[in-house]
């Protein structure tokens, strides 16, 4: 078969990515990962659903006069300095004439799952990070579909076409470079890194872009004198571990492009966790339960967003020297109801926690998951089942009106910086 | 003391009082086994404090005495001994059990006796009896639908009833319900209504296996604990305090649909379509459908995984009533027609989010109740 033409679908922001560096040998077989992201997702289905604002700045977010923030904001309103995960107010300060739409999210699913369709058209090596992204393991597939740019093309091109959404791609040996690459060229961007560049490519980058350097370890990374991935790569492994512990060695291979995390199967997933690195170390237990419970509502909303329920809850504890602990509790049935989850992970943290040492990260995860949505009733009464339809109800009203849009009263206090957990990560 | 004894009968007594052992304990004395002469048999004995086991075993014995021992360790060693003879003696001085089996010799430290604490049997002039194949039944019919985990510590129990008319027990995990009754051949001298720990009535079937005599059991008038003799056995377990939901509430009254199977195909399809359950919480579906004008009543027994496939039955049934669609969870139906002694059984529903009652045909003393799954969206 040959390579499929090119030119002729080529949308604007091709590039491919080229060095004058000696390629190292390589060790494990060479894979071949496909990265690809819709770009402005939310804003570009609103202008398919209302082509006159197409072109216009649009904002998909929160309620404005409360707290919502922006989760979408096309390129025109990104013009302004529209950035996701800002506070509406601000974003509508930028830029006043802006669109604004609460979000068609059951429009946002359609178009979603017809895009993941065209994904698994070319390999059933997909996995599908959230509802705009996805990776996909093309290695091999040469034969079948061509060398892996004019895939990549073809690919962008029949989401185009099909879907009338634009999205950028990443093509490279590795997931975590992949994804840095088709986050490069943004929109309908197509970044390709040659096997043996990865080091190369990533060395100009920001620590920032690294997968898993968050806030506080960018900070950390900052102070050391560390601005850019090349320079970090240039740090021996073992400074690195000395300094950051495990996570050092993982640094160290990402720095160099080295991620050899496979790319999972839909379906597949083993577990739903979230964790939550504190700016400072906490010792205060009342202020822990507060994030311990932030945490499993927010793991119970991702699983009952996934349709899955687990039995096993696992607690993870980082303290300040580095020291990490993981304890896990099985209980009677698997359910996707934080009240069920945080009561295993209190007593985990009761059981494991050494009062008064400093914790420097907190984690929840669910496993043993078994597919949604059936729910065993219960003979003595169904408190379940109300809890069942009190979460059903909020998660309806965070995905209309956003996260803060209501809260338990726990939370009411003044935000502070630690408020609120990050973004669910799939532990595979 | 010194003692003679067969390895075979040695191993089998420390094999039925071994779960008793304690796990895990501060008292290090409660991870050894008791032995002792007693008359002419000797008398093996570990508790963990809540369960106690005492076992004789046939012995030959010069001198009294008595003496506890690592229970793993000289588990192991007997058991890894020849079917022969052996002989005990206890060091008194050094508190050692010196052990001779053949050409096998070991010597095995000891704690005092004194130290061990004493597994009481109780009276039988407060028992009453019960055949031993009716009591292990009853337990299996039972016991499946307690409580594993502690979280309401009367759950892991088996609530049981004794009155002038029989034997009830009783056990719910939250989920199902079983209940299950037996006549009394004598009247109890007294009533008793006590939470019986799960976990020991199954250590009680396990250890009845072999018994051919009526099994006596004994409620201490203290209600805090229950006894069991049988010929060569005594199992004592401390009693769950607390009270037990209130059942008799739990069970349906009526029923709109009555669906009677053959218990050996229906358990058959289920077991297949468990195997198609596991990943999707174990839902099972029954779809329900009276005999038409030409076509007899069916049963549609499937499960669906999005992952591993889909499975479907099709079972014949004589149906009264409604048809009805119906999800319940395939290890708890597994579970109760694997312990029904009946050729049929009869499964009576209201609608798809109400209680099932599983009764077997032509038997009055066993009731299972399931609660249904529910299927969202």
């Amino acid at each position: 078969m040959s390579p499929p033409p090119s030119v002729s679908c080529t949308p604007a922001g091709d590039h491919v990515w080229e060095a004058a560096v000696e390629k190292p040998a390589m060790e494990a077989p060479r894979r071949t990962i496909i990265h690809v992201d819709l770009d402005a997702f939310f804003a570009s289905v609103e202008e398919l659903l209302d082509p006159a604002i197409t072109g216009k700045p649009i904002i998909v977010g929160g309620d404005p006069q409360g707290r919502g923030v922006v989760s979408s904001a096309s390129y025109a309103a990104r013009a302004f300095g529209v950035r996701s995960a800002m506070p509406m107010s601000m974003a509508l300060h930028l830029c006043p004439q802006a669109i604004v739409r609460r979000g068609h999210y059951r429009e946002y699913g359609r178009y979603s799952r017809q895009v993941m369709a065209i994904l698994r058209e070319y390999t059933p090596l997909v996995e599908q990070i959230s509802i705009d992204e996805a990776f996909l393991d093309v290695t091999g597939c040469e034969r079948l579909w061509g060398h892996a740019e004019g895939l990549a093309r073809t690919i962008q091109q029949r989401i185009l076409e099909g879907c009338h959404l634009p999205c950028s791609v990443g093509v490279a040996t590795s997931k975590l470079v992949a994804k840095i690459a088709s986050g490069l060229r943004k929109p309908r961007g197509l970044v390709i890194v040659p096997p043996g560049e990865e080091a190369a490519f990533l060395a100009p980058l920001p620590v920032e872009d690294l997968w898993g350097v968050g806030e506080v370890a960018a900070r950390r990374l900052h102070d050391l004198g560390l601005h850019t991935i090349g320079a970090l790569a240039a740090i021996p492994k073992e400074a690195l571990i000395l300094a950051f512990g495990n996570q050092g060695a993982t640094l160290y291979d990402h720095a160099r492009g080295i991620d050899n995390r496979p790319v999972a199967l839909e379906g597949r997933r083993r577990s739903v966790s979230n964790e939550r690195t504190f700016a400072r170390d906490l010792t205060d237990g009342e202020e822990l339960q507060k994030h311990l419970l932030a945490l499993c509502d927010q793991v119970a909303a991702r699983l009952r967003s996934l349709g899955l329920q687990g039995r096993i809850v696992g607690l993870k504890l980082r303290y300040h020297d580095f020291t990490t602990v993981t304890r896990r509790a099985t209980i009677d049935r698997p359910t996707d109801l934080s009240p069920t989850i945080l009561q295993q992970a209190r007593s985990l943290l009761h059981a494991t926690w050494r009062t008064g040492t400093p914790v420097r990260l907190l984690g929840v995860s669910v496993s043993g998951l078994v597919e949604g949505p059936a729910r065993q009733l219960g003979l003595f009464g169904d408190d379940d089942g109300r809890w069942m339809r009190l979460s059903r109800a909020l998660d309806d009203i965070r995905n209309r009106y956003g996260e803060q849009a209501i809260r338990r009263a726990t939370f009411l206090e003044p935000p502070g910086e630690d408020e609120g957990p990050e973004d669910t990560s799939p532990e595979l | 003391m010194k003692v003679s004894c067969l390895q075979e009968n040695l191993a089998r007594g420390l094999s039925i009082v071994g779960r008793a052992v304690g796990a895990r304990t501060t008292l290090p004395v409660l991870s050894n086994v008791l032995v002792a002469t007693d008359d002419s048999r000797l008398k093996l004995s570990a508790t963990n404090l809540e369960l106690g086991i005492n076992c004789w075993v046939g012995a030959k014995v010069e001198q009294d005495g008595a003496i506890t021992v690592p229970a793993r360790l000289f588990t192991e060693l007997v058991n890894s001994l020849p079917p022969d003879r052996i002989d005990m003696e206890l060091q008194t001085r050094t508190q050692t059990l010196n052990l001779r089996c053949g050409r096998f010799e070991a010597s095995i430290k000891g704690i005092d006796a004194q130290e061990f604490p004493i597994v009481s049997a109780g009276e039988d002039g407060r028992a009453v009896s019960v055949e031993a194949e009716t009591l292990r039944d009853m337990i299996a019919q039972v016991t499946l639908a307690a409580a594993t985990d502690e979280s309401r510590p009367v759950l892991t129990g088996v609530l049981t009833a004794i009155t002038p008319t029989g034997i009830t027990m009783a056990a719910a995990d939250g989920y199902r319900l079983s209940v299950r009754s037996t006549g009394l051949t004598v009247p109890p001298e007294a009533q008793a209504r006590v939470i019986i720990p799960a976990r020991a009535l199954q250590e009680l079937a396990r250890i009845s296996a072999d018994e051919q005599e009526p099994i006596k059991i004994i409620i201490s008038p203290s209600r805090s604990q229950a006894f069991f003799r049988l010929s060569n056995i005594d199992l004592v377990t401390q009693l769950i305090e607390g009270t037990f939901p209130d059942y008799e509430k739990i069970i349906p009254r009526s029923r709109t649909t009555r669906t009677v199977l053959n218990v050996g195909e229906f358990l058959k399809a289920v077991r297949l379509a468990a195997l198609f359950a596991r990943d999707s919480n174990n839902v099972l579906r029954l779809k329900v459908e009276p005999a038409g004008d030409l076509a007899p009543g069916r049963v549609v027994v499937s499960a669906t995984s999005s992952e591993v496939g889909s499975n479907v039955s099709e079972l014949e049934a004589t149906i009264e009533g409604e048809p009805i669609e119906i999800a319940f969870n395939a290890r708890f139906l597994a579970d109760v027609l694997g312990v029904l002694d009946a050729a049929e059984v009869a499964l009576d529903t209201i609608a798809p989010t109400s209680p099932g009652v599983l009764t077997p045909v032509g038997g009055e003393s066993f009731l299972h109740v399931i609660m249904p799954m529910h299927l969202n969206r």
